[in-house]
């Protein structure tokens, strides 16, 4: 048996919490966000003239009483949408101490577990230079276990191509919905193109950028000969403490961008260093960012 | 210039370890390392330096020699270098201080404030003053010789800690052995090269077995002048009177050590009060005893004291700890006590007190309880002599109770049988015993065991009895020999603390020598000190030898004998070291110092130092002052930037 990626105090954390998407998606009723789409849902949303055809049962019949019209109530709808998870498993995710590979399967299974407890339909979709097997969660709780046993299964490897993920995603994922792509965004292309298709195509879009220390500020120092861990190329280069600060200024830069995508199209950005515990990403950086409520 | 601690070569070799250490270290520091990152994105597109132009040379060069420099200063320092003319003939030498009883003796009033002086004083002046008259470069071992030779220290070239050695030596309680301390000296100076003198500073009191005694070579003598007039205490010895253990025989040796006849008086005193005093002339080195007689049954110290008045009192009082008289108390119960007395009445260590079985104790404070042919309802609780028990309360089983017994014979192998004769002795009447497995059966007759003896175990303590079938003080065994004999070997058998002669020696420090009886085994023979531990001894030819170098009690136990010796009285030696001819002697005129001699380790040790702390300021310190300047600034540029940005897009 996999060992669990989450304690169960954690778990026990977890159930008071909520996915949380802004935009309006249609989907069916029972979901646990509201939508401007009016349907079967408690709460009151407008009133509209009566046609013929529509249901006696919503007819406003006080308003028909004083005003001798009928017109009819509207409701909100609460519509369940889908939530995927993007998991970057390429092989720049294992770098970093703990990994961000380990890091991303955790925050994935929190994200899951959560909208399992809501009755979400979770999708868990692994991708590097394509994406790979997904797994469907859904149905409460007690599927959560198979979830795990998918995410701890999960092989690093390969080279992150955005573009190409993107391509395929929309294609094989039809239905617009809550998308969170949990990835270091290090790709050597530039990833702004990729996450805009995915915006424009109307998917709600959470980017959770997990990073290692030695991402953002490299502990080394003199002369140093390095490798891409995806590419393989090297570059051989002398580094010191004034070269780090350039460094880390473009790490910044590059979050920054990030954040600017996802803000401008109406989705959220949530950046983590794995040096900090996972409850604290979870309970702090992901609520504070309204992606849980 | 010359190096203290380190050879030029041992210096050289550690300088150049050192260095080359220092130099791949920096070179490990500054050479290429392979990391695996993530992207190289921000490496390429940061503004990082990827020429390198100095990957195979050394960077900072300047950083490195100051290092190397100042590490090359530093390890100088602690080879201790000196400047000045450079001399290898440092030499080891011993001084073997005089540390013997004699030289306890007074020298006069010499010292400060009109203060008596010793020889120790005067030894320790002149071996201070030939340390201090050495070159700096020599190295001097310190010996204290009395009866052993002892290092103080060991070839030590400071010369505070070899004169603060001198100064806390002081006279011990042994004669000179002035053989070994040459003998380790000469030792001492074989392990060490370079060999100097071997000094011996004191009056060289000896044993007359080394007055003639041959100087080594190297010898000087600083010798210290001490007269020969002294009368003192030799030997005390004191031991009860066989006859009457209320007296001590008590024997006093004095020695006149002098080239004079001198006539002293000599006083003894117990407990304070006179106990006796003799005038004695002593012809020069003759030695004289005095015997004195003085009854006491109580513990008391006992002082001797010559009032000889010369110049070395130590040897002219001692004290002995007498211990008091203890008897054999026995209880006999007995309704015809007057067949008992003689047999228990003739001996002065034993207090028989006699009387009816009626008035039987059984918990009655005796050492030894006798129950004349009858059995008491309890046992008594200590050692007990059982005669002609009855067969219903007999400790030992009776067999039989017969008339015309014929005592068969003493069994030799039995302690109790030990040297009892009888012929043709027939008995009355007599019982025979069955005696157990463990029992001891002392005397047979009639086809029984007729004397039994058994020790018992109760409340962990061993309780001895003996069960005689016969009544000894009637006829026939009252006119036998062994009937004596054999309650003598009964009370010794039961309480061999009483009858054990105890002598007592004050005698003097150092080797002791006691003669053994012929029977005695060496497995039986004890030798303690004070706190009752062990002392090591040998056993030659009826003698016993064992030593002791500090005053003190020491207790030889020999079966039934026990010699007690109080090691008090200082051992003197009989005559004087004649110092051979050819050997040099006093204090010899003091080495010039060498001016040129300076000590210029502080002064590398500081330059070192600074230049350790040149290196840091300018190359370590600057590169940490970089790093924190560029994390402090680069955050407050961008923001500067960002607003800059957002002010011209609001205008």
């Amino acid at each position: 048996m996999p060992e669990p990626l989450l304690d169960h105090v954690v778990l026990e954390r977890l159930e008071r919490l909520t996915i949380h998407w802004k935009q309006s998606l249609p989907g069916l009723v029972g979901g646990h966000n509201t939508s401007r789409f009016a349907g079967a849902g408690q709460e009151f949303l407008d009133h509209r003239h009566f046609h013929q055809g529509d249901d006696l049962r919503a007819v406003n019949w006080r308003a028909f009483l004083r005003l001798e019209k009928l017109f009819l109530k509207m409701f909100q709808l609460e519509p369940r949408i889908p939530v995927r998870l993007l998991l970057d498993i390429s092989r720049s995710m294992e770098t970093g101490n703990p990994s961000k590979f380990d890091y991303t399967r955790q925050l994935a299974a929190a994200l899951c577990y959560v909208g399992l407890v809501r009755l979400d339909s979770i999708a868990l979709q692994p991708f590097s230079g394509k994406l790979h097997d997904a797994f469907l969660a859904s149905g409460g709780r007690h599927r959560f276990q198979p979830a795990v046993n998918f995410l701890s299964a999960l092989k690093s490897g390969g080279k992150t191509d955005f573009l190409g993920v993107a391509r395929q995603f929309i294609s094989e994922y039809p239905q617009r919905g809550l998308v969170a792509v949990i990835s270091d965004f290090l790709d050597d292309a530039d990833c702004e193109k990729p996450l805009q298709y995915l915006a424009d195509f109307g998917h709600e879009m959470i980017l959770v950028q997990v990073w290692a220390d030695e991402d953002r500020e490299p502990p080394w120092n003199g002369e140093l000969e390095l490798e891409d861990a995806e590419t393989g190329h090297k570059i051989e280069l002398a580094f010191d403490a004034e070269a780090r600060a350039q460094y880390t200024a473009a790490f910044d830069e590059h979050c920054d961008h990030l954040q600017r995508i996802a803000l401008r199209n109406n989705g959220r950005y949530v950046g983590v260093p794995t040096s900090v515990p996972i409850e604290q990403a979870i309970f702090t950086s992901l609520i504070r960012s309204e992606t849980l409520v | 210039m010359q190096f203290l601690n380190l050879s030029l070569g041992e210096l050289l070799g550690l300088v150049g370890g050192i260095s080359a250490a220092v130099v791949a270290l920096y070179l490990l520091d500054r050479s290429k390392r392979r990391q695996i990152v993530s992207t190289l994105h921000f490496w390429a597109a940061s503004d990082v330096r990827t020429d390198l132009r100095h990957r195979r040379k050394i960077q900072q060069p300047w950083s490195l020699i100051l290092q190397l420099i100042s590490l090359a200063l530093l390890l100088t320092a602690i080879a201790g270098p000196r400047l000045g003319v450079f001399d290898g003939g440092g030499r080891n030498l011993v001084v073997i201080l005089d540390t013997s009883a004699y030289m306890g003796a007074s020298a006069g009033t010499g010292g400060t404030g009109g203060r008596r002086t010793t020889l120790m004083d005067e030894a320790k002046a002149l071996a201070r003053a030939y340390v201090r008259s050495l070159p700096s470069r020599d190295n001097v071992m310190l010996v204290r010789a009395d009866a052993l030779a002892t290092p103080a220290t060991a070839f030590e070239s400071n010369r505070q800690v070899v004169e603060d050695a001198i100064r806390f030596s002081q006279a011990q309680a042994s004669a000179l052995n002035l053989g070994q301390a040459f003998e380790f000296a000469q030792r001492a100076q074989k392990q060490a090269q370079r060999s100097g003198e071997i000094v011996f500073a004191g009056a060289g009191r000896v044993g007359t077995s080394e007055s003639g005694l041959a100087a080594p070579s190297n010898l000087r003598v600083l010798n210290v002048a001490s007269t020969q007039d002294n009368v003192g205490l030799r030997k005390i010895g004191a031991r009860r009177r066989p006859g009457a253990p209320d007296t001590w025989d008590i024997l006093v040796a004095v020695r006149n050590y002098g080239t004079q006849t001198r006539a002293v008086n000599l006083e003894l005193q117990f407990a304070k009060s006179p106990a006796g005093s003799a005038r004695m002339t002593l012809k020069a080195g003759a030695e004289q005893e005095a015997a004195f007689a003085y009854k006491s049954k109580v513990a008391g110290y006992l002082e001797v004291r010559l009032d000889s008045r010369d110049a070395f009192p130590q040897d002219d009082r001692a004290i002995l700890e007498l211990p008091p008289q203890t008897a054999l108390r026995v209880a006999v119960y007995s309704n015809e006590p007057q067949l008992l007395r003689p047999l228990f009445g003739a001996n002065p260590a034993v207090e028989a007190v006699f009387d009816s079985p009626a008035n039987f104790d059984p918990a009655v404070k005796a050492d030894l309880v006798v129950l004349d042919r009858f059995a008491p309802p309890m046992a008594p609780r200590t050692n007990s002599i059982w005669i002609e028990p009855p067969a219903s309360g007999s400790p030992v089983s009776v067999r039989e109770t017969r008339k015309a017994v014929k005592l068969e014979r003493w069994r030799p192998d039995s302690v109790l049988g030990e040297g009892l004769r009888t012929q043709d002795a027939t008995l009355d009447s007599a019982e025979s015993f069955t005696p157990a497995p463990s029992d001891q059966v002392v005397a047979e007759g009639g086809g029984g065991a007729l004397v039994v003896a058994r020790i018992a175990e109760t409340n962990g303590r061993a309780i001895k009895l003996v069960a005689i079938g016969f009544h000894p003080g009637r006829a026939p065994m009252k006119y036998e020999l062994a009937t004596p004999l054999l309650i003598a070997n009964i009370l010794r058998w039961m309480t061999p603390d009483a009858f054990r002669r105890l002598e007592l020696q004050a005698d003097t420090v150092g080797t002791v020598t006691v003669p053994l009886e012929k029977d005695v085994q060496a497995a039986n023979v004890r030798v303690l000190d004070e706190k009752q531990r062990p002392l090591p001894f040998t056993i030659d030819n009826g003698t016993l030898r064992f030593f002791s170098g500090a005053p003190g009690a020491v207790r030889v136990e020999m079966g039934d004998r026990e010699m007690v010796y109080s090691l008090t009285l200082p051992d003197v030696a009989e005559t004087v070291w004649q110092i051979p001819a050819g050997v040099r002697r006093g204090v010899p005129r003091a080495a010039p110092v060498s001016a040129a001699a300076t000590d210029v380790w502080p002064w590398l040790a500081v330059l070192g130092g600074l230049g350790l702390l040149a290196d840091w300021l300018l190359f370590g310190r600057s590169r940490a002052f970089r790093m924190r300047a560029s994390r402090m600034v680069t955050p407050l540029a961008s923001r500067m930037a960002a607003r800059v940005s957002m002010w011209r897009k609001a205008s």
